[in-house]
């Protein structure tokens, strides 16, 4: 890894940290909603950085579209979406600041306990990462996106149900 | 150099796509006209609305720009004319445009406006319709270059253009396309008539300038990604390659620009009905045929 990767690398990690905790520090559900998706297109340009260029390219895009769609949500639902009237975005604050704590414990574990070894072998041209990605979805993980499919799709269906009102009856 | 060279190509389409757009509303052609309209909007009160999310509303249109010069960046002009030849190109030119909803939406919802706050969220809706097409009909296309490179794909349309090989998609492209570019008749986020310039209504001045020259750049970007994916890009007879692009992408243009003005608007509800009951079967059954032919007779 180049010095002008590992800075870029740093650069959109510190970013999708920092919107990370914008999240939590606005007032507004939509503000916090577009945060979070600036953090994971941060984590998208990282992959890109680190030349996994189909993952990347994937995860900017996906997350576009799925953040977008849980703001209307959050403004649907919540009595407050603009943050007029400054309500607490935090909750359970001990309990949360000891899952964080121990979260970060333990990744700091995995991270220095892993067996780190040598240098990564280079990384295959971004078509052969698609094709290499192709093999592995129409082989041994079809059966998880199959299933995951088939749960969305029923999820959909079911979702559809609620949402249509009974239609009254004729006397 | 190609990037001074695409900057300039860049600006110049924009300019003729206005032109263009002023033709097909006022029936007109007049050089000058998007070059004053310009002139005036700049010179014009920036009017800043009480109690808005300020950040979203300068953001906005600044995000939608930066969407459509990325989303422009993958398009080949001429063979070795493109900023960036991505091997992922057609997919990154879809995650770039899925931006312009984000913008549309923190734009809309910035201004702390009624109107242009539901222009920003008919745009969500407008975009759950055809964001499955865009993509179902780029699959076919890569399908055919067995690649997503958007130079490959180009040439892989040299015995026969994709308009012919996959007529289909074609159709259902230039459909999303226009629904992506928020064009007639499914132009709700800003309908004139209907919301009072929707997500256009709280702009003035220079940020309604920045917002226009952004819808531009995504217009330019379609209708380029139209002429790259299934009219061959540059490839053509006599001409020189770059003037076949711009040819094409001007056409496109033109066509998109003037045929919705002469149908009745389409809500976003019925759009998207239209485009699942109808549009995503279609799209399906033009990636299996897509994927017979390319098995059975490749051309």
């Amino acid at each position: 890894m180049s010095v002008a990767q590992a800075l870029f690398l740093i650069f959109f990690g510190a970013a999708a940290v920092w919107f990370g905790i914008v999240v939590f520090r606005t007032h507004s559900m939509v503000r916090s909603a577009i945060a979070l998706l600036f953090s994971q297109t941060a984590v998208g340009a990282m992959f890109l950085v680190m030349q996994a260029e189909f993952l990347g390219v994937l995860q900017i895009m996906m997350m576009a579209t799925e953040m977008s769609v849980m703001a209307i949500f959050m403004v649907m639902f919540m009595m407050d979406p603009g943050g007029m009237g400054k309500m607490d975005m935090t909750h359970q604050k001990r309990l949360s600041l000891w899952a964080g704590g121990i979260g970060l414990v333990a990744a700091l574990a995995v991270i220095w306990g892993a067996g780190w070894t040598g240098p990564v072998p280079p990384v295959p041209g971004a078509a052969e990462q698609a094709a290499a990605l192709g093999r592995e979805l129409l082989g041994r993980s079809m059966f998880i996106f199959e299933a995951a499919a088939l749960m969305i799709l029923t999820a959909m269906v079911a979702a559809t149900m609620v949402a249509i009102a009974p239609r009254e009856e004729d006397d | 150099m190609t990037l001074a060279i695409i900057l300039f190509a860049l600006a110049l389409g924009c300019y003729l796509i206005a032109v263009l757009e002023d033709w097909a509303v006022h029936g007109r052609l007049d050089p000058l006209r998007p070059a004053v309209s310009a002139l005036a909007l700049l010179g014009r009160e920036q009017v800043l609305p009480r109690k808005s999310d300020r950040l979203f509303f300068e953001v906005g249109p600044v995000l939608l720009l930066v969407a459509g010069l990325l989303a422009v960046a993958v398009i080949p002009l001429a063979p070795g004319l493109i900023v960036t030849d991505l091997a992922t190109g057609a997919l990154f030119l879809n995650a770039a445009l899925a931006y312009v909803l984000v913008a549309l939406i923190m734009a809309g919802w910035g201004p702390n406006g009624a109107y242009a706050m539901i222009g920003g969220w008919r745009f969500l809706g407008q975009f759950v319709a055809y964001a499955m097409l865009i993509v179902m009909t780029i699959t076919a296309v890569a399908m055919r270059a067995e690649s997503l490179s958007t130079t490959e794909i180009v040439t892989s349309q040299a015995a026969l253009w994709n308009v012919f090989y996959q007529p289909i998609g074609f159709v259902l492209f230039v459909i999303a396309a226009m629904g992506l570019a928020w064009l007639p008749p499914i132009d709700l986020p800003t309908g004139g008539g209907d919301l009072a310039g929707g997500v256009e209504a709280e702009y003035t001045g220079a940020r309604l300038a920045v917002l226009r020259l952004a819808r531009l750049v995504i217009v330019l970007a379609l209708a380029s990604a139209t002429a790259t994916f299934y009219l061959g890009g540059w490839l053509g007879p006599w001409l020189p390659a770059w003037a076949w692009t711009a040819a094409k992408t001007l056409a496109v243009a033109a066509a998109m620009l003037f045929l919705g003005r002469h149908l009745p608007r389409l809500r976003e509800a019925r759009y998207l009905a239209v485009s699942w009951k109808l549009g995503i079967p279609l799209a399906l059954a033009n990636i299996i045929l897509v994927g017979v032919i390319a098995l059975v007779v490749p051309i």
